[in-house]
């Protein structure tokens, strides 16, 4: 989500300006971050509302057919690595402000294997359903919520990976042998980093929580 | 935090970025090499085409696609890649791929002249331009076809179109219309403004910017395919079941809308984010100028109401391709999930349309009756309040189309509420005008005219809301009057406000006040010999989208038509007023030729790249005018002051 650009060089700022627009840049990360989740939950509702519409509805009693269910193995797990990369990532970014940057490392790419196998679940499933997308209302809502659903890892996905590859680039760029990504005194960079790591962090815990109630209503209800 | 008084002897020229030290980038390549216009259009031709084929590879062989003369698969595949080939090139993809490979963003030496115009920028003022020109487009072509209703409307026997032909031309124009009025003053105005309005150097996320602007025009242009396609049948609405059975030219409007949306979120939210966190020092909310509170209320609806029509469009898409049936009742959906997904989105958007109108007039009006704004915490609290209470009136759209009769009370109660703060938004322009020395100067035309018109607009909308009315002329001409009324009369007048008021700053040159009166004049008139008739249509039970009526109704009709080709003709006179003033004889404008107190007005002419050599500090509020020895608006550095207290006293 960080989406600064470096200023052109040659113009001159004084310090209090260079702190306020840190601190601006660092707002935006962190009121971005709550907002687009904001969007995202609007986006969530629409389908949310139209299971219970159509399963409200019932028309033509076709809400759902008799032992007409989704392919249950997948979609648990699916949504069970969906929660370990949401752990991962928040593991991770506990880590990083404690200072060891290798935990974040390994759980974020670990984070990353995870939501690539879950788009592979995502997607494999989708081949693997036993009714026809227009069979009935679940039906429908169920292929909606799948393509949603792939959408959501891809998003989520990029995003760790993203941070992770900054981190990558960044601890090279900072030099030494421990970067200081993790705490005072910091460059810019790491701040706008972590302010990042947070929001990606809080995102997941989004799709992990946001996607129970998806779970329970396409495999429990 | 206080930014301090140091002030450094470099200006202006210093914000210019250098050169790239290797050499060029390639995607700064000089010529047809380097990305910009012509190789987004390339990258969209070589996608759709692309997408096409494989669309028809993988699906020609499923039963419901062969011998059907129509693969909606490969029509949505060719839309969709088509986009993502302009995107791709035009440059917006070039970000968010480096950062796979963790490159954070890397500002390019900003290109000088025209051809920045048509490049992915980061410059809030480029970009701004760049939505100036593309709102114009979408306005001429939704116009042209408007003219072509007229035209087929002058008589109800001898037809110019076929009754197919005449509600496809309705469905592109309301479809058209409505796209552009979402981004009419966010757009350019917002963008190139609200980072001025608030001290501000730059957007929060300025790819996000660029990125809604490149989208919506391919999410224009995707709306337009529907024509070659074989257009749609349904208005701008795209109820289902019809929206079910239609032709090909339905999978451009659902993709079109998700397209759109999505630039419409991305400019929602960069917006709000740049007004909570970029707000100069001493920008309390309460300084914050009433044109940008109305911003940043349409920024919210944006952020949360488009996402509804973008999944509402995702489900029809899936209908279209893979066969689901969210909209089909036959198979378990429902029509009237689209309706209620649709509508969800489609209320707010009213209001995602009328609010900044309200945040330009409430701007403008101070600086011609040298005035503060009358009630200012009234207006910025009546603009919240219409977006909170717009997420809760959807349902009246449904009154006639399968509400539960018990639910039709609670969204007439709903639906009438908010005309109480929509009635203080224009009670406060009213006790600006109060005892005003008005100066007639075009854009507080303009203004004066927008709230006539909101007027009728806004009065008939409170009779729609009432369910016995609203049963009885739904779906006729008063309704399209009254929606008229209120976006054309009200939005589209305030946009004109805008663009008198703001292009000299946008372009340093003034428009020609005479033509700029005719142009008014013309507007002001033919629009309402236009649609006024149209309520007294539609009292007479002429419905919307039906290409022949009663004979007895063709003089209003004819009436009407004239009227409208004037109006069409009172568009030329603002193209050539328009060229006129940009390109023939430009005549340079004066620093602050309306003696305004804005902060946008006090920074250099043109405006530096950085907007502000200094982080400016707000001293005061935004409106005092007429107040002799008031402080200055703003601290500017360099020990000038805004010229704020000038003006004001000066006035006074």
């Amino acid at each position: 989500m960080t989406d600064t650009f470096s200023k052109p060089k040659g113009r001159s700022e004084s310090p209090e300006e260079r702190e306020f627009e840190l601190r601006a840049q660092i707002g935006s990360i962190w009121s971005g971050g709550r907002l687009f989740i904001g969007m995202y939950t609007f986006l969530v509702a629409s389908l949310v509302f139209s299971y219970f519409y159509l399963r409200s509805s019932n028309n033509g009693g076709l809400w759902r057919l008799p032992h007409q269910h989704a392919p249950i193995a997948y979609g648990w797990s699916i949504y069970l690595l969906m929660v370990a990369t949401a752990l991962l990532a928040n593991y991770g970014q506990r880590r990083l402000r404690k200072g060891d940057d290798t935990d974040f490392q390994v759980a974020g790419w670990t984070g990353v294997l995870c939501g690539l196998v879950a788009l592979f679940l995502q997607i494999w499933q989708l081949t693997k359903l036993s009714f026809y997308p227009g069979s009935s209302g679940y039906a429908s809502t169920f292929v909606g919520f799948a393509v949603m659903n792939l959408v959501n890892i891809v998003i989520g996905t990029y995003w760790l990976e993203t941070t992770l590859a900054r981190s990558l680039r960044l601890r090279r760029e900072l030099g030494g042998e421990k970067p200081e990504l993790s705490k005072a005194p910091h460059p810019a960079s790491a701040q706008l980093f972590r302010a990042g790591v947070a929001s990606m962090a809080y995102f997941w815990s989004f799709l992990a929580i946001g996607g129970a109630l998806l779970t329970a209503m396409f495999y429990v209800m | 935090m206080t930014i301090s008084a140091e002030r450094p002897t470099q200006v202006v020229a210093s914000s210019v970025a250098p050169p790239a030290k290797r050499g060029r980038k390639w995607t700064q390549r000089p010529g047809w090499l380097s990305q910009h216009l012509g190789m987004a259009i390339v990258g969209a031709i070589l996608g759709y085409i692309v997408g096409h084929w494989f669309g028809n590879y993988v699906s020609s062989s499923y039963p419901y696609i062969a011998n059907s003369g129509s693969n909606a698969i490969a029509n949505t595949l060719g839309l969709s890649v088509g986009v993502l080939g302009w995107l791709l090139g035009i440059g917006a993809l070039n970000y968010p791929l480096a950062k796979l490979i963790g490159r954070e963003g890397r500002e390019d030496a900003p290109v000088e002249g025209w051809s920045k115009y048509f490049r992915y920028t980061l410059d809030h003022k480029v970009v701004g331009m760049q939505y100036v020109v593309g709102v114009l487009l979408f306005l001429f072509t939704g116009g042209i076809l408007a003219m072509a209703i007229r035209t087929e409307l002058l008589n109800p026997t001898t037809h110019v179109f076929s009754a197919d032909t005449y509600i496809k031309i309705v469905s592109e124009h309301g479809t058209i219309m409505m796209m552009m009025a979402t981004s009419i003053v966010v757009g350019p105005l917002g963008n190139y403004l609200v980072p001025l309005m608030i001290g501000a150097r730059r957007m929060a996320f300025p790819r996000i910017e660029a990125f809604s602007f490149w989208i919506f025009v391919a999410g224009y242009m995707v709306i337009f395919s529907a024509l070659p396609y074989g257009g749609f049948p349904t208005g701008w609405t795209g109820y289902a079941p019809l929206q079910t059975q239609a032709g090909a030219g339905m999978v451009s409007y659902l993709l079109g809308f998700a397209v759109i949306g999505l630039g419409m979120m991305a400019a929602g939210f960069n917006i709000a984010v740049t007004i909570i966190n970029y707000r100069a020092p001493g920008m309390s909310w309460s300084r914050l100028p009433i044109f940008v509170w109305s911003i940043l209320a349409t920024a919210a609806l944006l952020t949360l109401a488009t996402p509804v029509l973008f999944a509402g469009g995702l489900f029809g898409l899936l209908d279209k391709t893979v066969q689901t049936a969210f909209y089909v009742n036959e198979h378990g959906g429902s029509s009237y999930l689209w309706q209620n997904l649709f509508w969800f989105f489609g209320h707010p958007e009213v209001y995602i349309m009328a609010l900044p109108g309200f945040g330009i007039v409430g701007e403008i009006m101070p600086v011609f009756t040298r005035k503060p704004l009358f009630a200012y915490k009234v207006a910025a609290a009546g603009m919240i309040g219409v977006a909170l209470l717009s997420f809760f009136v959807w349902q009246h759209h449904l009154f006639q189309s399968g509400i539960n009769p018990d639910m039709r009370p609670l969204f007439m109660l709903t639906t009438e509420l908010i005309s109480i703060p929509t009635g203080f938004i224009f009670l406060v322009g009213m006790g600006s005008l109060y005892k005003a020395k008005i100066r007639f100067e075009v854009p507080m035309l303009f203004c004066m005219a927008l709230f006539f018109n909101f007027l009728i607009g806004g009065v008939t909308g409170v009779f729609l809301s009432d369910v016995p009315v609203n049963v009885t002329v739904h779906g006729g001409f008063f309704v399209l009057s009254h929606f008229h009324y209120t976006i054309m009369g009200g939005l589209l007048f305030a946009f004109m406000a805008g663009l008198y008021f703001w292009l000299p700053k946008m372009t340093g040159r003034m428009m020609n006040s005479r033509i700029g009166k005719w142009h008014f004049w013309t507007m002001f008139v033919f629009f309402n010999l236009t649609f006024f008739p149209m309520f007294v249509i539609g009292l007479l039970g002429q419905p919307r989208r039906v290409f022949t009526y009663a004979t007895n109704l063709q003089g209003l009709n004819d009436f009407s038509s004239v009227s409208a080709f004037l109006l069409g003709a009172s568009f030329l006179l603002f193209f050539a007023n328009l060229m006129w003033s940009m390109f023939i004889s430009p005549v340079k404008a004066p620093a602050n030729p309306w003696d305004s107190l804005g902060l946008e007005w006090q920074t250099a002419n043109p405006v530096p790249l950085y907007n502000f050599e200094r982080i400016p500090v707000v001293m005061t509020d935004p409106y005092r005018y007429s107040e002799p020895g008031a402080p200055a608006f703003a601290d500017l550095g360099e020990g000038a002051s805004s010229s704020a207290s000038t003006a004001g006293s000066s006035q006074a």
